[in-house]
């Protein structure tokens, strides 16, 4: 801790901050104000006036059960509890067999898992598109060489496959960061606390259940929340291999339309002439909150808030928080 | 897992210093042959590995197979795992800068985006985070949280207010929307939080007393954080401006809505000039795919020279005590 004038650290933070309420905080609290208003296009112009409609957006959004609002976030979860599984499997698969001695060719094996890491995602999203293309794509073709002419299918236009596509592809996308983040955990377990089990005569098995998973999972828990997040708000990826599709109609829902692709499709994209701009913000102000509570969830789940020294600097309604979440649940201790 | 039982033996031997040096030899030996066996076990893990890598590397294969055959023999149903009369031409055509696909000038754009951004948000984020973790005042961990509930506003849910913002600010044209310059303020401000939040991690790893010496021997507040600070979180530095300039590279969905492409689609960054090679019916995929091998080469050479390096890179932030 250093001791400063009032003055230094206003001028140390300042232009953080600033750059950060111009551009960052303001327009969010302009889509907090449009979500109190029922405008309706994109762009305004004294044409197409708008009035304050207090809490009408968010009644319309909540408390009717066919809105989308409920249905695309069950959507997007399922998406992120089946790409999040997946990750840590593969991952998890990847870095056991990376981190066998007995394996020849090692940093080989290495560099060639970590490619797609490598390859910008940009790319990578319209490469997966052609090879799902029908007919001319690798997978199409490749099926048709094996299984004749009837097995070439339109992965992109149907609903399931479709949805299993995006999936591969975020697979693709995301299984080295995991196979490295796991890989280096484990490499920073002791190597003395596998000799002492095997001495005791425990089998792979149990020196796996009872050394490597206790032991990876505070290694692993912040990375994977983070990056449950992310995948929540995944929006790259998803919409450039579908677009959201296939629609069984203009005006339906996508099957794989997750809440960041009917954002965009909805107030920028085809449909945008019927832009509900207010609804729409109501939206993004709802799913505001839920991030936010899966953040500082996660803060709370990996004390990054706490300081080097310790000490009490935190803020009075945090730790309020902190102690009633931790009379809800105690916290245990991982046996190590 | 299993190899402990063998190596075991071998280092409990290694340990005595009476055994001879040929009894640990033919000890080595015997482990070597031991190794060698046939196990199924590893017989599966081989197959696991040679099928991963069929998967990760079979995309980045087939798009390099596509640049070089031409661009008509990708519209053939027989398939062609290689290319059947390799050539350049969608090479020399895509560097040939040709109307809506300006790639030199989407490359050159996106630098000048990305670059601006990245520099702009580092000396924000730097600053911040050296207060933030040096400087102790009422609302720090406020602030903390504050740049976190940031974040979890996703960018694109507010692209309404970043229009307006920029036209405030004077970034916009009627013609071609918003200037890249405009697009790397809202870049640089989306990446203050992680910075902000990564650097003051590091910060926190450096022992505050070297900035103390600094000031006994009469330096500055300001000389102790550019002389003494600074050097040493240049590692973390460079870490965190690698992150952003990819992350920035890659975003598609804030640049898409804001640029608006001029007749000859020159204005745009990468991310949106290649997409809308793929928005007509007919996709150019020889063209397309030249261009991803152009662009990607660089950056996947300087990612993979640089992975060495993330083992350490990523226990950087645990070392706090």
């Amino acid at each position: 801790m250093l001791r400063v004038k009032r003055s230094t650290i206003a001028f140390y933070l300042a232009p953080m901050f600033i750059v950060a309420c111009l551009v960052t905080l303001t327009p969010i609290l302009y889509t907090v104000y449009l979500s109190f208003t029922n405008r309706d296009t994109l762009y305004h112009s004294a044409l197409n006036g708008y009035d304050w409609v207090w809490l009408d957006n968010y009644r319309k959004l909540i408390f009717n059960l066919n809105s989308d609002l409920y249905i695309v976030i069950l959507l997007t979860l399922l998406y992120v509890a089946v790409c999040i599984a997946l990750f840590l499997a593969l991952g998890l698969a990847c870095a056991l067999a990376l981190n066998n001695q007995k394996i020849r060719w090692l940093p080989f094996w290495r560099v060639v898992l970590i490619v797609p890491w490598a390859v910008p995602s940009i790319i990578t999203a319209l490469i997966w598109r052609f090879i799902f293309q029908n007919p001319f794509g690798p997978l199409n073709q490749i099926a048709v060489l094996l299984f004749g002419p009837h097995a070439s299918y339109s992965y992109l236009d149907h609903p399931v496959s479709a949805f299993i596509a995006v999936v591969v592809v975020n697979l693709w996308l995301s299984f080295s960061p995991y196979t490295i983040i796991i890989l280096g955990a484990l490499q920073s377990i002791p190597q003395e606390l596998y000799e002492a089990a095997a001495v005791d005569g425990a089998t792979a098995w149990q020196s796996f259940r009872r050394i490597t998973a206790p032991l990876l999972r505070p290694a692993l828990t912040p990375f994977t929340i983070l990056s449950a997040i992310a995948t929540f708000q995944m929006f790259n990826t998803v919409f450039l291999v579908t677009t959201g599709g296939p629609y069984a109609s203009a005006t339906s829902r996508g099957a794989t339309e997750f809440v960041m692709i009917y954002f965009y499709n909805k107030v920028l994209g085809n449909t945008a002439g019927n832009a509900k701009l207010g609804f729409m913000s109501a939206f993004s102000v709802l799913l505001f909150f839920i991030l936010l509570a899966a953040t500082m969830l996660t803060l709370r789940a990996t004390n990054l808030l706490a300081s080097p020294e310790g000490g009490n600097h935190e803020v009075r309604w945090w730790k309020r928080l902190r102690s009633r979440l931790a009379t809800v649940q105690p916290a245990k201790e991982v046996q190590a | 897992m299993s190899d402990q039982s063998v190596t075991q033996p071998a280092r409990a031997l290694g340990g005595m210093e009476t055994i001879s040096v040929t009894t640990t030899r033919r000890v080595a030996a015997r482990v070597a042959r031991k190794r060698r066996r046939f196990s199924p076990f590893l017989a599966l893990v081989y197959v696991f590995l040679v099928v991963m890598s069929v998967f990760s590397l079979f995309p980045v294969y087939f798009v390099i197979q596509a640049s070089l055959s031409g661009t008509q023999s990708l519209y053939t149903t027989d398939l062609h795992l290689f290319p059947v009369h390799p050539a350049f031409s969608n090479f020399t055509h895509v560097l040939q800068n040709p109307d809506q696909l300006r790639l030199l000038n989407w490359i050159a754009n996106t630098f000048y985006v990305t670059g601006l951004a990245t520099f702009l948000g580092l000396a924000l984020s730097t600053t911040g985070a050296y207060a933030l973790s040096r400087f102790r005042f009422r609302g720090r961990q406020m602030s903390l949280v504050f740049l976190l509930s940031l974040q979890a506003f996703p960018g694109l849910l507010a692209v309404v207010g970043f229009y307006s913002i920029l036209i405030y600010l004077h970034f916009y044209n009627v013609v071609t929307g918003v200037s890249l310059t405009g697009l790397a303020l809202v870049y640089s401000a989306g990446t203050v939080t992680f910075g902000a939040w990564n650097l003051r991690g590091y910060f926190d790893t450096i022992p505050v007393e070297l900035e103390q010496a600094a000031w006994v021997d009469g330096a500055t507040p300001t000389q102790a954080f550019f002389r003494v600070a600074l050097p040493l979180a240049s590692p973390a530095l460079a870490a965190t401006a690698m992150l952003m300039f990819i992350g920035m590279w890659n975003e598609f969905a804030l640049a898409n809505y804001l640029l608006n492409s001029n007749l000859t689609g020159s204005n745009l960054t990468f991310a949106v000039g290649i997409q809308t090679l793929q928005s007509d019916y007919r996709t150019p995929w020889g063209y397309f795919a030249a261009a991803s091998v152009i662009v990607s080469t660089p950056l996947m050479a300087v990612f993979l020279y640089a992975q060495r390096f993330f083992k350490s890179g990523l226990t950087i932030g645990s070392v706090k005590g």
